[in-house]
């Protein structure tokens, strides 16, 4: 143990003595600042970057003095840097006289936004992330000058979160589109981005979303607080942050929610939660999560109430038959045979003759294969996928029941589980599930459903226990909240759902306005408009 | 003790189950024959004076527990050793709840499981609850009940569809007076489930809201009141007043009567799953408020490092404390009552009020001064 700590502790003690002395480097003062000598300038960059291939240096002439556009090949939009050279520098005629510098301010406004920098670490965030710098030989300032313009992926239909009246459109891989996504959908000035760079090597865009006003003061401080804490040297996935500021690392289940869905990050801004925007990744985290969150779809607001709350309940059913399915089965036919109708008890039984398993290894091996099948065709390339279904088809249906190994009702539980469990809207709660599941199994094979009472007590409990950004995880149901009972179990019709959630948002609580039920004409006149609301 | 709080409703929701708990399992008021359900109803009554001393005693120290006020009502050694006692009488209920809920599995269902196997893992899960504190267990009450709700309706309706109720079990009403009404409530009803609510006094310095403290104790004992009364009257009315005076575990006699379309039949599960969850909460509790109480009493910071042995000492006792199920019986029904409940839940409440009574009414000076006063002195 002490010799681990010790370990750790000169390890940190190295890396921050690293750190130092790159700091100590930096901060000399003949090295903060842009120097007058433009080759100086470049032959220090080009240094400082080892001469990689794809910095482009382009020189022009401005008057009497030489300069140079950097940038970098492929974040910057080329063609506009050449439209710029072809038509402003190159047949321009300057007067010898004029300050040359703000000169080329003047010519390059037409590119984007500007701004003059003459701090050396300023040089490199510049390029780096797109921008282009122009050096003029005899002044210790450069011109920075926004022109980001790499490959994006368009954007296209969501793939893991699917729904059949909602919008058609996903977060991308560029933080920028995902905020205009967002912000297409709240047209209001109180939704506030605040921006944070993370990851001390990649240095990645975060962006921190919230309408002020509805988000929660103290989830939003906390948000930051948790975000600041983190000090690691890469960020390459939304799933990093998740992982860094969840409250509990010891959980089967997520504390954190994530949609490729602008609809659903809009709704719940609109909520009062706050988003957590990483570019490079499609995915946004929203917190806090409560635990009902992960079975709200987006298809349940966009449909009438009534199909809706049928729907969620056949949802939350399912999840419970993915839970505890097989070790429904495993406990009933090891140790309570008499609860088994006494008909279905003799089918059961007849085909379990010639199985050589105890239904615990039976249900074990089918479920395990199942899991390694649909792994395995989540990885494969699409050509070869549709391959592994077939002989997965047949292995662990048809061959396997005529080899005897096992019996045709468990193919069926094992299928049925399999099924349900794809019907929980969001991935990262339904392979708690499944994960789960074993676990329940393990304890129905050993003692029945008085095993599978307890494991699910345990599991109660804990669930109990989680907090998400501090607010009780099972919040509206324990601890039990009346009003937050309108989008539980059962979706109340949008004009009844007056209040936005207390235990999240603060202060602007109020959703709809007075009298929002629609009615036929003929009840009222002040309702005559109001008929296509619902 | 825990720096936790716990809200009105939790509290009713607690008080509930652990009420409810084991009491719906057995013969409650069997001595009173088709009578019981007035014997249930009588105890409660005297269950709700007695909760009213407690809640006296409760007015006058609002944030101690028993075993801190004792001490301040009887001063520091004698109250130690009551606070000491309540302890131990805490500790015992909660190993006979759980010896009693180990036999009924082992002899209703697991007939070849050991009691030691079904007791620890049981013991196991209370374990985990009491390590996440009071409010963690107060939110899996609130979303126990209305498992147990669910059941209970569900069970309620069947039954009454099966068409196996009779009402005329239940008459003649005072068949042999008010004689065997009375010794049941003296001997039973009154102190099981009803005088339990001692334990209330290590739970109500966790409520946030004093004011609706007591409604929400009197609300969930008068609700687990009806309950039960309900559930005896089904017991008997389905099963007959001699058939059920054999029974040792009538709830799952009357369960097992339930049969509609040879489909739903032998629903031992619901029987199952509110032993399990009734079970759980009742050893939870009384377990908590020894943890409370040792923590309390030899003030620890974190009562967290008297959780397992605490827990491993109700597992032992509930293994040892009765040679077989008939002696657990006989001992919990003829003894215990006279010889532990009385005196732990009736006797020394009431000599601890009427003490209160004198040294802090008759000076006419606040309580709270002089808790003030005290909890300098002791320090």
């Amino acid at each position: 143990m002490s010799i681990l700590s010790n370990w750790r502790k000169n390890k940190n003690k190295k890396r921050q003595n690293d750190n130092y002395r790159q700091e100590l480097d930096r901060q000399k003062p003949e090295n903060q600042v842009i120097l007058r000598n433009i080759d100086e300038n470049i032959f220090r960059i080009k240094g400082e970057l080892g001469n990689s291939s794809d910095l482009v240096f382009r020189d022009f002439k401005l008057g009497s003095l030489r300069g140079t556009a950097i940038y970098i090949d492929g974040l910057a939009d080329n063609q506009m840097i050449s439209d710029f050279f072809l038509e402003s520098i190159s047949d321009s005629k300057v007067d010898s006289n004029q300050n040359l510098f703000e000169v080329l301010m003047r010519k390059t406004i037409g590119l984007g936004n500007i701004q003059t920098i003459t701090n050396w670490n300023e040089v490199f965030d510049s390029f780096l992330s797109g921008n282009t710098l122009f050096f003029l030989d005899g002044y210790n300032r450069a011109i920075d000058v926004e022109t980001k313009g790499w490959e994006k992926r368009a954007i296209t239909e969501p793939t893991s979160q699917l729904s059949i009246r909602g919008p058609r459109d996903s977060f991308t891989e560029t933080i920028r589109t995902n905020t205009a996504l967002i912000r297409r959908r709240i047209k209001s000035p109180n939704l506030w981005l605040e921006p944070m760079k993370i990851g001390t090597v990649t240095q990645t865009d975060i962006g921190i979303m919230y309408i002020k006003g509805i988000a929660n003061e103290k989830i939003v401080k906390e948000v930051k607080e948790r975000l600041k804490r983190i000090d690691i040297d890469s960020v390459l996935s939304s799933g990093y942050i998740e992982q860094l500021i969840e409250d509990q690392t010891w959980t089967n289940f997520p504390t954190t929610y994530h949609s490729e869905r602008p609809d659903i990050v809009a709704s719940q801004l609109l909520e009062g939660r706050v988003a957590i925007l990483v570019d490079s990744s499609p995915f946004v985290v929203t917190v806090p999560a409560l635990f009902i969150q992960f079975f709200q779809s987006p298809d349940d607001y966009y449909s009438r109430f009534d199909i809706s709350t049928a729907i969620r309940l056949l949802r939350i059913l399912s999840f419970f038959i993915a839970f505890i399915g097989p070790s429904l089965y495993i406990a009933a036919t090891t140790f309570h045979q008499e609860m088994i109708p006494t008909t279905l008890l003799i089918a059961i039984a007849a085909q379990r003759e010639a199985v050589p398993f105890p239904a615990f290894v039976e249900a074990f091996i089918m479920e395990v294969t199942f899991e390694i099948l649909r792994e395995a065709g989540l990885r494969l390339p699409r050509a070869v996928g549709q391959a592994v279904s077939i002989v997965g088809a047949l292995v662990i249906g048809q061959a396997a029941v005529q080899a005897g190994f096992v019996s045709p009702v468990m193919v069926i539980v094992v299928s049925i589980t399999a099924i349900a469990n794809f019907s929980t809207p969001v991935f990262s709660m339904a392979i708690s599930a499944r994960l789960l599941r074993f676990i329940l199994m393990i304890l129905a094979s050993i003692l029945g459903f008085y095993g599978l009472l307890l494991g699910i007590t345990f599991i109660m409990i804990h669930l109990c226990s989680l907090r998400s950004f501090g607010i009780p995880y099972m919040m509206p149901l324990a601890p039990f909240s009346l009003r937050g009972q309108q989008d539980v179990f059962i979706r109340f019709p949008i004009w009844a759902m007056k209040n936005r959630p207390k235990f999240i948002s603060k202060g602007n609580l109020a959703r709809t306005g007075e009298n929002q039920k629609p009615g036929p004409p003929s009840q009222g006149q002040d309702q005559t408009n109001k008929g296509d609301q619902g | 003790m825990e720096n936790a709080k716990i809200n009105g409703s939790q509290l009713f929701v607690l008080i509930v189950l652990f009420e409810m708990g084991s009491a719906i399992l057995f013969n409650l008021g069997g001595e009173a024959k088709q009578d019981a359900w007035i014997a249930i109803l009588l105890g409660l009554l005297g269950g709700i004076l007695l909760f009213l001393i407690y809640y006296r005693l409760y007015k006058f120290f609002p944030d101690l527990p028993l075993t801190s006020y004792a001490q301040k009502i009887m001063g520091k050694w004698i109250g130690k050793i009551i606070g000491f006692l309540y302890i131990i009488y805490f500790l015992y209920i909660a190993a006979r709840v759980l010896r009693d809920f180990g036999a009924l599995l082992v002899s209703a269902i697991y007939t070849t499981t050991p009691l030691f196997v079904i007791n620890t893992l049981m013991m196991l899960t209370i374990f985990y609850a009491i390590h996440k504190g009071i409010e963690v267990i107060a939110r899996v009450g609130q979303f126990y009940i209305m498992v147990i709700y669910l059941l209970a309706i569900v069970g309620f309706i069947l039954i009454i569809s099966s068409g196996e109720i009779h009402w005329g079990n239940l008459l003649p009403i005072y068949e042999n007076g008010w004689k065997p009404i009375f010794k049941a409530v003296i001997g039973q009803t009154l102190t099981f489930p009803f005088g339990e609510m001692i334990v209330c006094t290590m739970l109500l310095p966790f409520v946030n809201d004093q004011k609706k403290a007591k409604w929400a104790c009197l609300g969930g004992m008068i609700l687990a009141g009806i309950n039960i009364t309900i559930t005896v009257i089904i017991n008997i009315s389905v099963l007959g007043v001699i058939p059920l005076s054999r029974s040792s575990f009538p709830l799952l006699n009357t369960i097992g009567r339930i049969e509609i379309a040879e489909f739903i039949e032998r629903l031992d599960v619901f029987f199952m799953i509110y032993l399990v969850i009734a079970g759980f909460f009742k050893v939870t509790i009384f377990y908590y408020a020894a943890v409370a109480g040792s923590a309390d009493l030899f003030q620890l910071k974190n009562q967290r490092i008297i959780t397992y042995p605490i827990g491993l000492l109700i597992l032992i006792a509930s293994l040892t404390i009765a040679e077989s199920y008939s002696e657990h019986v006989v001992e919990g029904l003829k003894y215990a009552p006279y010889f532990i409940h009385w005196p732990m839940q009736i006797i020394l409440p009431i000599i601890l009020l009427i003490i209160a009574f004198i040294r802090y009414n008759k000076k006419g000076s606040s309580p709270s001064g002089e808790q003030g006063n005290q909890g300098n002195q002791g320090n």
